[in-house]
């Protein structure tokens, strides 16, 4: 190292605020309310590899450290001072920008006449055009639909407005000024940015900053190296599954083999479902992308706090994402919803983490990120339509601890609506909003409660959106005998005459009177619910979060009068039996995995990957209609007997190896 | 919301003794305001945390005897006090209930549904303060247009009265969905279910109606959570000031920057919990604007950490979105922003041999280790013993004396660890420095943060430090910003004190309107205000306030459809809609560069501060000091590798025309004043320090 101990830290330090000072700066002048509330957005310092050498620890999306400027910043070529690069476009600028709402800003840094860093902005801003208001849906099947493409160009030229860029956003988008509104905020915060570089030169010298860039990244790595030193060699499987894609029924699989040794990590995507037709696949480019590494990032944060944030962390970390594969899609596919398939991802990573360290990492969390939306007709003819609640669950339980209820910053960290703030917007009365009792898995530490939104709805004409409704068919697992969380679900005029029990929905029409009740999953259990010292299962009762009746049936634990009955409890938890699983997926993984042999899907996905790119759906979807079609109707969640499922493995297993040559 | 007048609220006069009294971890300090000499008096009595009204009743007598005065010369006691606080922290308040509209049981447990990080898998919630077996759902609710959708009958009110008696709480808060639209209207329920119950029952409306049901639970459970263990300090205090012959009327600050007589700090204890910062603020405002001084910005660096507050035109700048104990508050408060290292923080090295300050802290046990009470890793008041800025011998004034020694052998060995090379001497000396430029950047860093929050340049301002290390750092965070003034005032020790006796009466009021801005909006507007005005009124008028009062208007607006509100000053309460129009769009062109003309504007929540003046301590032109010479002798400091001779000054004989340069070290009795090369010092007329960068 050329810096010493006290001046790279100084630097560490200073780097780290300035990029935290660009963040409050874009919020204190962004617009929308993806700015304001959400705090969707993130500033952050590259070095001359685009890479990050600075990123915000306490404001904005926590999860991009690891993007990748250089490609968008190759496209546009020579740079002079004054000059911002703008793009929005996944393929074109390499996996920097995930999907077309995401306007991504870049500015150089100069310092007599050369470039010293890289300021880097993004907002979601709140329309870019597309086929529907927000731009953003998940039957989107092309990016084309999903907006306007922007491939890296200079928005600013020498300090000056591009006037031509700015007609085409202007023209493409329905919320033209709250988008200049917010891409000033970012020109504003990469001021700021500038404004401190000069100053970090001008106190420590432009030398001291460039060796910091690379010293800092390399002090990441190392503390990166020596956590992932500490985990157990070896290769980690883990396959996880969407309900579905959203526009058929097939569930979506991700399937990883993790493997772990000398202080690297490699990740092996190979076996995951083809891109689907659909708006959810991750645009990676076959890199370790931020939507693919998350949770090794939280993981590594969590076992060695001090890291610094930065493109360093992520140098232990290798890929393998096939090309076609929903982590790593081939253009034109749309990627507008690929959180969704993100939080599923995280599931993967989870999972397979905590095969290879039970005590660090959690059972699985709820899963499921639903931004419930109404809306309604206004008196201007119009409708109003606003976000009830963004509806998470709960975090797993882990080794020692209990789950989480009603929280969960596994993907994205959103606060709330207050229900007073939404009734005085829309004409709806909010009847229960709060946790689900006997939804976390049980364990001997029970996983986090899912919750409960009900509302009734007071205009004729209104539409509820539900987007993001996942994990109402595969649990949230449990893990070391731990039981996985109950499912999540949606249903209309429960208990009264009309009831509807709803899977997924797109739009759903409802009128005056009628009453929606979204839950969402519990997560998922940590060890042999029969170990769980009664007290805390009284304790859970007492505070509602188990009912006396889920005490007895899931704990074994007999409650009377508020005590627990040691004698009953005794001879009720000896009486049960045992079925201690590393994971347990619940019945309906249970039964789809017996159907569809995990070597066979293998096998399947790797040849779709050989068809042609149009083919593969149909292809896809015939080969499971086939083996679906020997089966009960509502198949995994409708139980099958063993002989139909056994004939219909054979038939599928039978149907892949014929595939070969 | 009515405000009664209080028997215990004599009148209070402004001709007679004013006393301030702030009770800390450690010292319980006391100032004495005369009016009719002038004279102020300080002192200071070793803090009793077991009973902190001990040290009061004691302390005050001893300030009695030294000022020369009988109990019945003071006019009133003016109390800071940080037992709400340390009951939130310590999650050690009153056992309590809450009752809430049926279907909101978990409003505590889903809070806002923010985890306090998004990147530690192993971070937990808050505690909530009160446990869900407590909660109690009742079948009572508003639509958002303020009607009773939902009426308890007599029946439902005795039903959750005898589940309320059934936990044994000591008191209980209620929350009605959309009580914020009828604030009169919850109140009586919390009435009824008070009588049926035998416990206080606070209606959150009727405290603090702003829309926001989860932030207004947290106030009224924060205030029922406090409120018996304040009640029964203020009763005791009270008694015990009353049998030493002590009968004059105690006000109590609040986290606003004013204050409240005793029934209303027992009425609501949850405005007084953030009072002690508020209170050191205050005093240096208030002293700034007596130096001509109006935009500063206070550094008030203590044991664990350091804390910084801004006033731009004399008046400090509110926060309602704090925290306090992990809670969030809403309420107005002095805006104090903690950022970073402390005197306590440690020095340590990581396995990857890099250098870190704190954030732990080795508090005042076992302490630095140059305090020589079993401390081993070394602490930022070790480097300032090692760099030779404090005086070991001279510690607060002389009464405990360090060992530099034991500092400078600890960072030898710190500076091993980094690897440094030289003698033991130059590696300590080499070590600490760069210690102290970290902790430095650490502070810069935040400051540059908190004011960008603000659109503010930190260049603007006059940096105003105390607390024990204030002083001692200002000048190296200074350097680091960019800022050219420094002022330190006489007995930085004993600010908060001060505060507390020169604090205003203050209360502010809210009301959640929610309306466009045509049409009848002016018209609510005016009526709100008048309403508003008039609780003011009567809660000024049974404080016993004097004449000289004021009234400051506020109101939330936003464009229509936009996502977030902007608080903006009105200044009256009679406007028309197009002045309010005006304001809005100026303050909106004012944070984000643009407004539109064109675009319907909202009325959120309406905002009025009532203030019941109270007359500034008297100035205090400096005395001539006793001592002819100020210059006590020199010493070797450390300052960019190499050690410096700097001048050591008396504080207490520095005269008001004395000019001096650096690099110089000021000793006064609770802190030393280090004067870095290229800045110069003076005193002025009434005894504050500025230190000045040389152009």
């Amino acid at each position: 190292m050329t810096l010493d101990p006290v001046t790279l830290e100084i630097l560490n330090n200073k780097v780290a605020a300035v990029t935290e000072e660009m963040c409050v700066t874009l919020q204190r002048t962004g617009r929308t309310l993806y700015v304001k509330e959400t705090a969707d957005f993130a500033c952050a310092l590259a070095g001359l590899d685009g890479r990050f050498f600075a990123y915000p620890r306490s404001i904005g999306v926590s999860g991009f450290v690891g993007l990748e400027c250089a490609p968008t910043i190759e496209v546009v070529g020579d740079l002079e001072p004054g000059d911002v690069i703008l793009t929005n476009d996944p393929y074109y600028s390499h996996g920097l920008a995930t999907h077309l709402p995401d306007l991504q800003v870049i500015a150089p840094y100069f310092h007599e006449d050369r470039i010293v860093a890289y300021g880097w902005c993004f907002v979601h801003c709140s329309d870019i055009g597309g086929r529907v208001p927000s731009s953003i849906s998940p039957t989107n099947h092309e990016i084309y639909q999903e907006g306007l493409r922007i491939p890296p160009v200079k928005l600013m030229r020498r300090g000056e407005l591009n006037g031509d860029v700015a007609l085409f956003l202007n023209a493409n988008s329905r919320t033209a000024d709250a988008n200049m509104g917010d891409i000033r905020a970012m020109l504003a915060a990469l001021d700021t940015g500038s404004r401190r570089i000069r100053q970090i030169i001008a106190q420590h010298g432009t030398e001291t900053l460039l060796d910091a860039q690379a010293e800092l990244t390399t002090y990441a790595e190392k503390k990166a190296r020596a956590v992932l030193g500490r985990i157990p060699a070896g290769t980690y499987r883990f396959v996880d599954y969407l309900d579905d894609d959203a526009v058929s029924a097939l569930p979506v699989r991700l399937s990883l083999a993790l493997t772990i040794g000398d202080g690297t990590i490699h990740l092996d995507f190979t076996g995951s479902d083809p891109q689907v037709a659909a708006a959810m696949n991750i645009p990676s480019r076959g890199r370790p992308h931020a939507w693919l590494t998350l949770r090794i990032l939280a993981m590594i944060h969590t076992l060695d706090p001090t890291a610094p944030l930065n493109a360093g962390l992520l140098r232990p970390v290798s890929i393998t994402a096939p090309a076609g594969t929903i982590v790593n899609p081939d253009e034109p596919a749309a990627t507008g919803v690929r959180h969704a398939a993100a939080i599923r991802v995280n599931d993967v990573l989870n999972g397979a983490l905590g095969l290879a360290l039970p005590a660090v990492m959690p059972a699985a969390s709820s899963g499921t990120v639903i931004p419930v939306v109404v809306a309604e007709p206004n008196d201007r003819g119009g409708r109003n339509v606003q976000v009830v609640e963004p509806m998470i669950g709960g975090t797993g339980a882990r080794q020692g601890v209990d789950g989480i209820d009603g929280r969960d910053s596994g993907i994205s960290n959103l606060a709330n609506n207050p229900v007073e703030t939404v009734e005085a917007e829309l004409a709806i009365e909010i009847l229960r909003y709060g946790l689900r009792p006997d939804s976390g898995g049980a364990g001997r530490w029970r996983g986090g409660c899912g919750m409960e939104l009900s509302f009734r709805i007071l205009k004729d004409g209104t539409n509820v959106l539900g987007r993001g409704m996942e994990r109402l068919l595969f649990r949230p697992w449990g893990r070391n005998g731990g039981r996985p969380g109950l499912p999540g679900s949606l249903v209309v005029n429960e208990g009264k005459p009309g009831e509807r029990w709803l899977g997924k929905i797109d739009v759903l029409d409802v009128g005056a009177g009628d009453i929606v009740t979204f839950r969402t999953p519990g997560a998922g259990g940590w060890g042999d619910p029969r170990e769980r010292d009664p007290a805390s299962v009284l304790s859970d009762v007492l505070n509602g979060f188990v009912t006396i009746e889920g005490a007895r049936q899931s704990y074994g634990v007999v409650i009377v009068s508020d005590a627990v009955d040691e004698a009953a409890t005794l001879v009720l938890r000896a009486k049960c039996t045992s079925e201690e699983r590393v994971v347990d997926f619940g019945p309906e993984r249970a039964a789809w995995d017996e159907v569809f042999d995990a070597g066979a899907m293998d096998t399947l996905n790797a040849h779709l990957l050989t068809l042609p790119l149009a083919r593969r759906q149909r292809y896809r979807r015939d080969i499971f209609a086939k083996t679906l079609g020997q089966l009960p109707e509502g198949f995994p969640r409708a139980a099958a007997d063993e002989q139909a499922k056994a004939d219909a493995r054979d038939d599928f297993v039978r149907t892949v190896a014929s595939l070969k040559g | 919301m009515n405000s009664t007048r209080d028997p215990l609220a004599a009148p209070v006069s402004s001709a007679g003794v004013r006393i301030g009294i702030d009770v800390g971890g450690t010292f319980t300090d006391f100032v004495l305001s005369d009016p009719r000499d002038g004279r102020l008096v300080f002192y200071k009595e070793p803090s009793t945390p077991d009973d902190p009204s001990r040290a009061f009743i004691v302390g005050l007598k001893a300030l009695l005897d030294q000022a020369g005065l009988e109990p019945q010369d003071i006019s009133v006691l003016m109390h800071g006090t940080t037992i709400g606080l340390n009951a939130i922290i310590q999650r050690k308040g009153a056992r309590i209930g809450l009752v809430v509209t049926q279907g909101y049981r978990d409003v505590l447990e889903i809070a806002r549904s923010r985890m306090p990080s998004s990147f530690d898998l192993h971070a937990s919630k808050e505690v909530p303060l009160v446990p869900r077996s407590r909660v109690i759902e009742i079948a009572a609710r508003f639509s958002s247009k303020g009607q009773m959708t939902l009426e308890p009958s007599e029946a439902e009110i005795e039903q959750v009265a005898a589940q309320l008696s059934a936990l044994d709480v000591e008191a209980a808060a209620l929350v009605v969905i959309n009580g914020y639209t009828a604030p009169q209207a919850e109140e009586d329920i919390a009435a009824r279910l008070s009588l049926a119950a035998g416990v206080p029952v606070s209606s959150a409306a009727a405290i603090w109606p702003e829309i926001r049901e989860y932030e207004r639970t947290l106030v009224a459970c924060l205030n029922a959570y406090v409120q018996p263990l304040i009640k029964r300090y203020l009763e005791n205090l009270r008694e015990g000031l009353a049998t030493e012959g002590i009968t004059a009327p105690i006000v109590v600050t609040a986290s606003n920057g004013g204050s409240l007589n005793v029934a209303s700090a027992m009425e609501r204890p949850v405005e007084t919990i953030l009072s002690g910062p508020a209170s050191g603020v205050m005093a240096a405002v208030r002293l700034a604007q007596a130096a001509g001084l109006t935009d500063i910005i206070t550094f008030d660096m203590g044991g664990t950490s350091s804390d910084i507050a801004v006033a731009k035109a004399g008046s400090p700048a509110l926060a309602t979105q704090t925290y306090v104990g992990g809670l969030p508050l809403v309420l107005p408060v002095v805006d104090v922003s903690a950022i970073g290292a402390g005197g306590g923080s440690v020095i340590w090295v990581d396995p990857h041999g890099i250098i870190k300050v704190g954030p732990r802290s080795a508090g005042a046990k076992p302490g630095p280790v140059s305090y020589g009470l079993g401390g081993t890793e070394p602490t930022v008041t070790d480097c300032y013993v090692a760099l030779g800025y404090i005086n070991p011998a001279g510690f607060l004034g002389g009464r405990m004396s360090l060992d530099a020694e034991a500092a400078r052998a600890a960072l030898a060995e710190t500076g091993r660890r980094l690897g440094f090379d030289g003698s033991p001497s130059e590696i300590a000396s080499r070590t600490a420095e760069g210690a102290l430029a970290l902790a430095t950047t650490g502070m810069a860093s935040s400051i540059y943060k908190v004011l960008a929050q603000r659109g503010l340049d930190p260049r603007d301002f006059v940096l105003m430090p105390f607390g024990g290390a204030g002083p001692t750092h200002a000048s190296l965070l200074a350097e680091e910003i960019g800022l050219s003034h420094i002022v330190i005032p006489m007995a930085a020790g004993t600010f908060c004190a001060q505060g507390a006796a020169a604090a205003d009466l203050r209360r502010d009021f809210v009301r959640s309107l929610r309306l466009p801005l045509e049409g009848i909006a002016s018209l609510r507007l005016a009526e709100t205000f008048q309403s508003l005005t008039r609780d003011g009124m009567d809660w000024l008028d049974a404080e016993g306030a004097g004449q000289a009062r004021n009234f400051e208007h506020s109101a939330d607006m936003r464009y229509a459809g936009q996502a977030y509100e902007l608080r903006v000053s009105l200044p009256g309460a009679d406007l028309d809609a197009t002045r309010l129009a005006d304001a809005f769009h100026e303050e909106h062109e004012r944070i984000y560069g643009f407004r539109d003309a064109a675009a319907a504007i909202e009325l959120g929540t309406v905002r009025l501060a009532a203030i019941g003046i109270t007359p500034p301590l008297p100035e205090r032109p400096i005395a001539v000091p006793t001592s002819s010479t100020a210059v006590k002798g020199a010493r070797s400091i450390f300052h960019k590798g190499a050690w410096i001779e700097a001048s050591v000054l008396d504080r207490a004989a520095l005269r008001a025309d004395l000019r001096f340069s650096g690099p110089a070290v000021v000793e006064q009795e609770d802190t030393t004043v280090v004067v870095l090369p290229g800045w110069s010092g003076r005193v002025d007329a009434l005894g504050n320090l500025h230190l000045e960068k040389v152009r």
